[in-house]
């Protein structure tokens, strides 16, 4: 009954909808204008009655402004509708700022094609509605939480001339103070930084918002970048004692937006250690990555980079966020053919010890980043190829020693793999089996890996369509089984 | 006189008479023989023999080869000479003109005669075209068919080789004057006339002897027609002359026309009985053990067959293993047969008597569907057989244990249920009954759409297998503490019905399963970090129970392990129910793995988690702990005590069903979960002790284990403690070898094409390529056979001059005769002229 009603509600806001859109089009075709019908809109937008979805109602009254906005550049007559164009953006503006994420996005939408319209009509004084532009960034920075809105955002600001705006803009709105003070807002602006991207993809696509304007074309990679640095500068300036969130946020836009156009990179590094030393998991391990860039770009150089990337391999990474990013680190890293032998078995031994206890996809790729290091070096493929007659053991390989070149690994052996083939997902059994053949002559490339999802192995193993449905022979009349029950012997459920 | 014996005896009538030859000279070459002039034969030296080579001209005939030359080139250049510049010549037109003699067979002959004939027909009077009574005789070799047959006798031929010499006894009498012993003779000329007398008796005798013989053979000729059948008549009437059938033979007769008695009749023993029954499981166990090591496992026997195999490899179990499992499903049907081909094996089944089988048959028999077709001609057959059964009471085994539901019927619930058309339907049918009779009511559904009864019955199996799933789901989703117990006890009493009901049609149900799975999956994906609704986990427990868990890859198996693989390490643990809820997952987790002994990490992880909350900790950095248990904070504590009195006097008790439901945490549940868990940890490694490595998983429990304060808990659990510390500790020593390549068995040589090595012929060539070499090869030849045809045309140019040259000869012959006649005759008139004025001259 709940859902029958509500598919009537929703008619009832669709025959709204076609109705607004009826009302509209008259309106537009009407030869003397009558701002009536409009002003009861915008009315609908202040008031938000239940029965008309506001979605809609944002999209009907952007295409009337569009068509006005178009309208006026052709017959300059007397601007009867202005007073009511000013009160939609207002309008528009708080919606913005609403909770809702799908009004959000719908507002921010019609925000920017109405300023795209506005742009090229020549009625307004001023070329770019740069105010406007201004009004909405302060908005989103303000206020609660918006990535979502802001990644939306983002789409805007992949052209020029917006994206030189916003650079701007997010200079002039930088929060003043530390970052630790209001860090919602604080976010909002990392945010809306992460954004800017003056990657050359974004510089070689020439996308314009406004086309047809010329003059504010003025976009320049050096004047964009000087300002990108000292967006940075504040950035840096503010973000003392800030909590972890934060902390990762900045690093995030640091790595990805900021350090390829720095004039000045090394100015980083010390922000980049004490981030390492001072944290693990993904805050160490962006460090790390924008470590890595630096000794790769500028030469510098880091001594225990490999000790604290073996630490960076433990049980909780499995959670993590930035996994995939480690592991992808961690192949760059260990690509050298030059490293010492005991460093690379301990960490072939470490990451084999990890396997035993990851989930299926990341035991996948521990077993191929490992036999990736066999083939490597050639001189650790005694791990998997001992001496047949050699003596019982027990594992001389120390899991508790935190410098990888004193761990013994090199004279361990890789039972861990042996081991993993007695894993219940055959995917990862199969993937262990390769040390009972012959090693494969080119690596296995742990790209297309790293991107696949948790729940791949899952949806892939339904996918395939089985032909037989083996069940088992034995008929239990209860919910125990015939033999080798565990969970009426643990459990008292009847 | 042994000659005539020998002819006297008639049984000699066709023997032959050995003619013996003892002419020296038989065997010689006749002196007109080809025969080769060793003054014919021109030898060519050779200076040194050469080893392989083969010398085609080491001797020849000169002359012969010039005379053959002559004669070809007279047949064909001859030939051509003689008719030139002539315009008529001579035209075969025969059938087969170009067949030599031998070549001439008998069909050509004959199409050759009918042309013949036809052109005959042609020639002459078209009015005889129809003349059947053509009296042309036909002839062979000159003589008319009927003159062959006159002539003709197959008799033996020894009569006329009868010697009509004098014999060695005669002449050497007659001769040499005899033996001088022997009595005298009264006169020579008594002697020949008696000579002769007896040579006359003789010849006499021979004639006679031989129309006796040529009469006797004519009439056994004669007769042998006549005695033909009759030797065959009486062959059969002796067989005929039989004495009469008495009783016994009918008797038996009868018996060996009587229909036998089935096997089913025989008594089998209950030794025999469990001994099929032991034949039967160790079969579906192999089979099992197969699939369980199937892929990863045996490499070894993988790796002795070569990976790839060519398209045009004709070893043909490449394709008998495709024909074979074409679409049918392999399934164990009720009574446990692994197959395919069920109708056949069912047959064989039956005759065997499985009588055990047939009994539970008797509610639940059922087949694959495959054999759906067959089905009902065998329903009838099965039944009666079951009736026959029930008259039987002394072949009855004492029963088996059996579900209560079938022996107290409730009189209030039909026999015959239909299938119910709506979900709402089927709950209403069953929710005013108690446990028990739900399940017997499902019982009676399903009895009563056995889908061998009805084609539509496979549709309603598979709406009763979703209807039950989704009652599961109704029953266990917003269970509450209190009738938890009563949905599991209705759980256990269906278990055997969905079991049944799934190997009705393993391919629809499984597949009903695995949509119920994926859409469970997908539920639990959008919240991965809460536990999912408990019904998620009743249908992992269906699956434990229902499916070969043990294999290596099955269709739903595999699924549902990566599924409580998800659960187990992403879903954090914060209340009683999560608690429960994991254990219980690790639990079923354990069932899947106990016979493939294969270990999902997670369980382990959540085994340590477990231990780790129960820990009372200070200090927490010292112990690890996986996610998705935290490190530290209240819920890192979540099942540590406090030493009370009352927690040190409670009973041993296992998880009670109530725990999946509640969320708070109760002094007693923190006791029992630990003690679960310590029961569980060796289970688990139990499992995976045998295995090299299992040391791994073994050790990181060691410092839990040491760490949990036992202070505050009963004494069961300490027992449990220490058993499985000590499990532990001995796994976690483990001893291995090290990690080496198995012994493999050493590669056979691969077998090459051998390879031939070029002849060393002392002629010293230049290198050229493949091709080039070819080439000159070929050239070299066209050059000699060009050197060839001049020398032949030469040869012929000559032959022909020589041709001319008599040609000339000859008519300059001719005409020097001519002119010589023609001299003599002017001469001859001149003289004639001469005398005539000669004469003339006198008369004046």
């Amino acid at each position: 009954m709940k859902r029958r009603a509500s598919f009537e509600g929703s008619s009832l806001t669709e025959q709204n909808t076609r109705r607004m859109r009826l009302q509209a089009n008259a309106m537009l075709n009407a030869s003397p204008f009558d701002p009536t019908p409009l002003a009861k809109f915008i009315l609908n937008l202040k008031q938000k009655p239940a029965n008309i979805d506001q979605n809609d109602l944002m999209a009907v009254l952007e295409v009337i402004f569009t068509n006005l906005l178009k309208r006026e550049s052709l017959e300059p007559q007397a601007l009867q509708w202005d007073s009511l164009y000013t009160e939609t953006w207002s309008l528009l503006l708080e919606r913005i700022g609403s909770s809702s994420q799908v009004e959000t996005q719908m507002a921010l939408k019609v925000c920017m094609s109405l300023i795209k319209g506005e742009a090229e009509s020549p009625v307004v004084e001023g070329d770019w509605p740069i105010g406007k532009l201004k009004s909405i960034l302060e908005i989103l920075i303000n206020g609660p939480e918006r990535t979502i809105v802001l990644k939306e955002f983002g789409k805007y600001t992949k052209c020029l001339d917006v994206l030189n705006l916003a650079i701007k803009f997010a200079l002039e709105l930088a929060p003043t103070g530390d970052y630790q003070h209001d860090t919602i807002k604080a976010m909002n602006y990392l945010s809306l930084v992460n954004q800017l991207d003056l990657g050359k993809a974004v510089l070689s696509a020439q996308k314009y918002h406004v086309d047809t304007n010329k003059s504010h074309r003025s976009f320049t990679y050096e004047k964009a970048r000087k300002k990108l640095n000292k967006i940075w500068r504040g950035i840096f300036a503010s973000s003392n004692g800030i909590d972890e969130d934060l902390h990762r946020m900045v690093l995030v836009v640091l790595l990805e937006r900021i350090l390829p156009h720095m004039e000045d990179p090394i100015g980083v590094t010390d922000f980049l250690m004490n981030s390492l030393h001072e944290y693990d998991g993904p805050i160490a391990l962006l460090a790390l990555q924008g470590i890595f860039v630096l000794m790769q770009k500028q030469n510098i150089t880091y001594p225990d980079v490999y000790e604290k990337l073996y630490q960076m391999f433990h049980a909780r990474v499995f959670t993590n966020k930035y996994k995939s990013r480690l592991f992808y680190l961690a192949d760059i890293f260990l690509t050298s053919t030059h490293l010492p032998e005991n460093l690379v078995a301990a960490f072939v031994k470490r990451l084999a010890r990890l396997a035993l206890k990851s989930p299926p996809k990341d035991a996948v790729i521990m077993i191929r980043f490992i036999c990736n290091l066999l083939l490597r070096h050639t001189g650790l493929q005694k791990l998997i190829r001992g001496d047949p007659l050699a003596e019982q053991v027990t594992d001389p390989y120390n899991e508790k020693e935190k410098d990888p070149v004193k761990t013994e690994a090199l004279n361990s052996s890789l039972w861990e793999l042996h081991f993993l083939q007695k894993n219940a997902i055959p995917e990862v059994a199969n993937a262990a089996t390769f040390i009972n053949n012959p090693l494969p002559i080119m690596e296995f490339d742990l790209g297309p890996l790293l991107d696949v999802e948790d729940s791949r192995i899952f949806d892939d193993l339904l996918k395939s369509k089985a032909k037989q449905y083996m069940l088992s022979y034995e008929n239990t009349k209860t919910l125990a089984l015939a033999k080798n029950d565990t969970v009426t012997k643990h459990f008292d459920l009847v | 006189m042994g000659a005539k014996n020998k002819k006297a005896n008639s049984d000699a009538v066709y023997a032959k008479k050995t003619v013996k030859s003892t002419n020296p000279f038989d065997n010689a070459t006749a002196q007109s023989a080809k025969r080769q002039n060793p003054f014919d034969v021109h030898v060519n030296k050779e200076k040194f023999k050469i080893m392989g080579r083969i010398c085609k001209h080491d001797r020849g005939m000169p002359g012969v080869a010039r005379s053959k030359a002559l004669q070809k080139r007279t047949q064909t250049l001859g030939q051509q000479f003689a008719v030139k510049h002539k315009t008529n010549k001579f035209k075969d037109n025969r059938i087969g003109r170009h067949l030599s003699g031998d070549q001439l067979t008998e069909s050509v002959m004959n199409a050759r005669y009918l042309a013949e004939k036809m052109s005959q027909v042609r020639t002459t009077q078209k009015a005889q075209k129809f003349n059947l009574n053509d009296d042309e005789l036909l002839t062979h070799r000159g003589q008319t068919l009927e003159e062959i047959e006159q002539y003709r006798d197959e008799r033996s031929d020894d009569e006329e080789l009868d010697d009509e010499a004098l014999d060695a006894d005669f002449t050497s009498a007659a001769h040499f004057g005899g033996d001088e012993n022997e009595t005298s003779p009264q006169d020579r000329q008594a002697a020949i006339d008696e000579m002769i007398a007896e040579q006359k008796r003789r010849k006499n005798e021979i004639d006679k002897e031989k129309n006796e013989v040529y009469d006797l053979t004519e009439k056994l000729d004669a007769n042998y027609k006549l005695l033909l059948p009759l030797v065959a008549k009486a062959t059969k009437d002796e067989q005929e002359a039989k004495p009469p059938a008495d009783a016994y033979d009918k008797l038996l007769k009868e018996m060996i026309f009587e229909p036998r008695g089935s096997v089913t009749d025989k008594l089998i023993n209950p030794a025999e009985l469990a001994k099929q029954e032991a034949e039967r499981l160790e079969r579906l166990e192999n089979e099992r053990l197969r699939r369980m090591r199937a892929e990863g496992e045996d490499d070894e026997a993988e790796n002795a067959k070569p990976k790839h195999r060519s398209a045009d490899d004709l070893d043909d179990g490449y394709f008998v293993a495709g024909g074979e499992e074409d679409d049918d499903t392999l399934a164990y049907d009720l009574e446990g047969n692994l197959g395919t081909h069920l109708a056949s094996k069912a047959e064989a089944k039956e005759d065997s008597g499985d009588e055990a089988e047939e009994e539970d048959g008797e509610e639940e028999e059922s087949e694959d569907d495959s054999e759906e077709s067959e089905a009902e001609n065998y329903s009838d057959l099965n039944e009666s057989e079951a009736e026959s059964e029930t008259e039987q009471p002394s072949k009855k085994k004492p029963k088996k244990e059996r579900p209560q539901a079938t022996t107290t019927l409730d009189a209030s619930i039909p026999f015959t249920i239909k299938m119910p058309k709506t979900y709402e339907d089927f709950t209403e049918l069953l929710s005013s009954h108690a446990a028990l009779q739900q399940a017997t009511i499902v019982e009676r559904i399903i009895k009563c759409n056995d889908p061998k009864l009805d084609g539509v019955n496979r549709e309603h199996v598979v709406k009763l297998y979703c209807f039950l799933l989704q009652y599961i789901k109704d029953l266990f989703e917003d269970a509450s503490e209190q009738d938890i117990r009563g949905n599991f006890q209705l759980l256990s009493h269906l278990m055997p019905h969905l079991q049944s009901l799934t190997q009705l049609n393993p391919e629809r149900m499984s597949s009903a399963l695995l949509d119920v799975l994926k859409e469970k999956f997908g539920e639990y994906q959008k919240n991965p970090k809460t536990y999912p609704t408990l019904d998620t986990l009743i249908y992992f427990k269906l699956v434990s129970n229902v499916y070969s868990t043990s294999d290596f890859r099955h269709p739903v198996a595999t699924p549902t392990y990566v599924f409580m693989e998800h659960i187990l390490s992403r879903a954090r643990v914060r209340t009683r129910q999560d608690i429960a809820m994991g254990l219980f997952v690790v639990a079923i987790a354990l069932e899947f793995g106990s016979q493939s002994k294969r270990f999902l990490p997670s369980v382990f992880n959540f085994l340590e988690g477990i231990l780790y909350i129960s820990i009372a900790k200070r200090d927490a950095d010292k112990l690890e702990v996986a996610p998705p248990f935290e490190l530290d904070g209240p819920f890192s504590k979540l099942l540590a005590i406090a030493a009370t009195p009352e927690s040190k006097s409670l009973e041993q008790q296992k998880l009670q069903a109530a725990d999946l439901v509640n969320h708070t945490l109760t002094l007693d549940f923190k006791v029992r979960a630990l003690d679960t868990t310590l029961c569980l940890i060796p289970e688990a490694l139990q499992l995976v002790g045998e295995h090299t490595g299992a040391c791994y998983l073994a050790s990181p429990f060691l410092p839990l284990l040491a760490r949990l304060r036992l202070k505050p808990y009963p004494e069961h659990v300490q027992q449990h403690h220490r058993e499985a510390t000590q499990l532990v500790q001995q796994l976690a020593e483990q001893q291995m070898k090290p990690v080496a390549l198995a012994e493999r068995k050493p590669k056979a040589l691969r077998l090459l094409e051998p390879r031939f090595e070029t002849v060393y012929d002392d002629k010293r060539r230049p290198k050229m390529s493949k091709e080039k070499e070819e080439r000159a090869k070929l050239l070299h030849k066209i050059k000699r056979e060009k050197k060839g045809a001049i020398r032949e045309i030469r040869r012929d140019t000559a032959f022909v001059q020589e041709l001319k040259l008599k040609q000339q000869l000859q008519s300059d012959k001719e005409r020097h005769e001519k002119v010589k006649r023609i001299y003599q005759e002017a001469s001859m008139q001149q003289g004639e002229l001469n005398e005539l004025a000669r004469s003339k001259k006198r008369k004046k």
